[in-house]
């Protein structure tokens, strides 16, 4: 399982390396207007006092620091017959920026000069805990809803009901859910419970319960849209699952010698049924990381998906790129995570192992 | 292998499903004809988001968004944008997914041998694509035709496998919204671009089912006899194998389509890769964030999407059967 294992994680680290550089170097191809907006910040104080000379000197230092007077890559082709290759060896800015990542700098944002690090880790203490908390809460809603789809016969209103709910809920896309929510409960003309968009009431102590309370309530609305649209996708399957433990030979042995059937789902089919419930949860944890993104833009909550969404507005590729290696980092780390819940909930592969 | 069709005892759904997906088409393809009171594009600077009428001269039968443009118009726009933008990105997919991944199913890693001269063939098109400097490329290329002498005989084998499923823990890597947010970063990306990387996001998954069905259907008895038969392996791959190996994408077609227009009404509400002139479904929706409040912005393109996508979720759970 070792070796199985640290393949997969040699393909991922693979996979994010190969994706980060695509996103660098289409960002070469195409015409950057953060870049320019980089270029043009030179001289806008400059400009009234300093000769076009200077600024165009403050422009050539801008340009060596952002390393943008260097080819692109290790190689160009200078179009037009002949056609010709050029070598350029080291110095060139995919050697540069790779050379930077790996030793954790991460550069800095075209938009405003910052290194990324210091930009990301805000959005981050946002983020995280928006995602864990949506993570755990819809986990703990799927084995609860799962087990009561499972327990009982398939025909009555409620099962129903919440079946088509599901089935719904399944097709349609966060954005529009999240519109939903919002025009339902935080809307003048409907029900006005929630507040809409972070207003940033920061101004609370936040150790006392009253900042807490106005944290929970802020996140309510991003959390419940990405609570729902996680929702299907997890329970469906492990409800299938139970209702096949549940029909099986040893549930009717259980069933025969008097287990009561709450116990009967929780304590003997859960175990059995929870395993490709681990797999959905390998592709939730990135697939949450999407949804901030849309969440975070429509609530405006100053996380990290709006702040990949401004970068993706703006061109801005290293906080981009930044972005696509961490969330490649987050599926890394959810492989991990399945793999070791695998193997604790499963006792045949600890067998195997030992 | 029986083929799953629709059936009258498949139930209603299919065919209410069927029948609005036809509405939607009809209405796209119809749309430069429709007798509409507004063009989609154009702005009535006099009604800026203003809400449904239906009396006056020309009223706003879906009322206007925050730039002044007729909602009605919009929706109509929006199922053009679908038959443009989505289906042909599922169309392509499907066609791409199901050859990949059946060559991979079929062949393996090293069933397709391509002949010796292939080899040379190709490493004369790189030359003169790459037309590298005389010196480099001789350093480069002797080598490489020694090889492909010593090879002559027993070809060249593809791992055609290993690709399709390279290709698909690549693309998995990272959710498909960041990787198009990144690849469409920046001004606006034409409808030709847009389809290319909704096409190279989508092909690899459907590569994988069709791969894993061929594994299966390959050792299949009529197969064998088919190549027992003496049947070319061209043929046996495509006319036997491929029709009964792509079955799986019956249901999963929809369910990409249904995907694809879920991801390109995302992306046009969060505003990246899209000019501000195409309307479509998911860019009404996003314009609520500028006139909140505004439920004719969200009732029209909400229930349209919504009702496509169930549609598309109960076509391909009918043909899953």
């Amino acid at each position: 399982m070792l070796g199985w294992l640290l393949t997969r994680l040699v393909g991922v680290v693979l996979a994010a390396w190969l994706l980060a550089s695509a996103v660098f170097l289409l960002g070469q191809l195409r015409p950057s207007f953060a870049e320019q907006q980089a270029l043009a910040r030179t001289d806008e104080p400059a400009a009234a006092f300093s000769s076009p000379g200077q600024v165009a000197a403050s422009q050539q230092a801008l340009r060596q620091r952002l390393v943008l007077d260097q080819p692109a890559f290790y190689v160009t082709r200078a179009a037009g017959p002949p056609v010709r290759w050029q070598w350029h060896g080291l110095h060139n800015q995919y050697h540069h920026w790779l050379r930077g990542v790996l030793r954790g700098q991460w550069g800095r944002s075209l938009r405003d000069d910052q290194p990324v690090l210091e930009k990301l880790a805000p959005a981050l203490a946002y983020t995280l805990p928006l995602m864990s908390l949506a993570l755990a809460l819809s986990t703990a809603l799927a084995l609860g809803l799962g087990a009561y789809l499972a327990s009982g016969p398939l025909a009555t209103p409620g099962r129903v009901a919440l079946r088509l709910v599901l089935t719904g809920l399944q097709a349609l896309p966060l954005f529009v859910l999240a519109l939903l929510l919002l025009l339902l409960l935080a809307n003048p003309e409907m029900l006005d419970i929630l507040p809409a968009a972070d207003l940033g009431n920061y101004d609370a102590d936040p150790s006392s319960g009253r900042w807490l309370a106005a944290y929970f309530i802020r996140l309510a609305l991003p959390l419940l849209s990405l609570v729902l649209a996680a929702l299907p996708e997890l329970t469906l399957p492990l409800a299938a699952a139970l209702r096949h433990e549940l029909a099986s030979p040893y549930a009717v042995a259980a069933r025969a010698k008097g287990v009561p059937a709450r116990r009967l789902v929780w304590h003997h089919a859960l175990p059995n049924a929870v395993l490709p419930l681990l797999v959905t949860l390998t592709g939730l944890l990135p697939a949450l990381v999407a949804g901030a993104v849309v969440v975070e833009v429509l609530f405006a909550l100053p996380g990290m998906g709006r702040l990949l969404a401004e970068a993706a507005a703006t061109q801005d590729y290293p906080v981009l790129i930044a972005g696509v290696l961490l969330t490649a980092g987050v599926r890394l780390l959810a492989l991990v995570a399945a793999d070791l819940l695998h193997y604790w909930l499963d006792p045949r592969l600890r067998a195997t192992l030992a | 292998m029986k083929a799953p069709r629709l059936h009258p005892s498949s139930g209603g759904a299919a065919y209410w499903a069927l029948g609005w997906l036809a509405l939607v088409a009809a209405v796209g393809l119809l749309a430069p004809w429709l007798p509409l009171p507004y063009s989609a594009t154009a702005p009535d600077l006099a009604n800026i988001a203003a809400p449904p009428t239906w009396h006056g001269p020309a009223p706003h039968y879906a009322g206007t968004d925050p730039l002044g443009r007729d909602v009605l118009a919009g929706l109509v726009a929006g199922s053009r944008q679908l038959l443009l933008l989505s289906l042909p990105a599922t169309a392509l997919a499907t066609a791409l997914g199901a050859l990949s991944g059946g060559a991979a199913g079929y062949w393996g890693n090293h069933g397709l041998r391509l002949p010796g001269w292939a080899g040379l063939l190709g490493l004369a098109a790189a030359w003169w694509g790459l037309r590298p400097p005389l010196l480099v490329g001789l350093g480069v290329a002797l080598p490489l035709a020694v090889l492909l002498v010593r090879y002559w005989r027993r070809g060249w084998a593809v791992p055609l496998d290993g690709l399709v499923l390279g290709a698909s823990t690549l693309l998995g890597t990272v959710p498909r919204l960041l990787l198009v947010l990144a690849f469409a970063a920046g001004p606006p990306l034409g409808t030709g671009w847009l389809l290319v990387l909704l096409v190279l996001l989508a092909w690899p998954d459907m590569a994988r089912l069709v791969r894993t069905q061929m594994r299966q259907v390959r050792t299949l008895p009529y197969v064998e006899a088919a190549r027992a038969a003496g049947l070319p392996t061209g043929r046996v791959w495509w006319h036997h194998a491929l029709p009964a190996a792509s079955q799986p994408l019956r249901a999963f077609a929809p369910l990409t389509l249904a995907a694809l227009i879920g991801l390109e009404s995302t992306l046009a509400f969060l505003g990246i890769g899209y000019s501000e002139a195409t309307v479509s479904w998911g860019q009404l929706l996003g314009e609520l964030r500028q006139a909140p409040g505004a439920w004719w912005l969200v009732a029209g393109p909400g229930t349209l999407l919504l009702a496509t996508l169930v549609a598309l979720q109960s076509l391909a759970r009918r043909s899953e059967v």
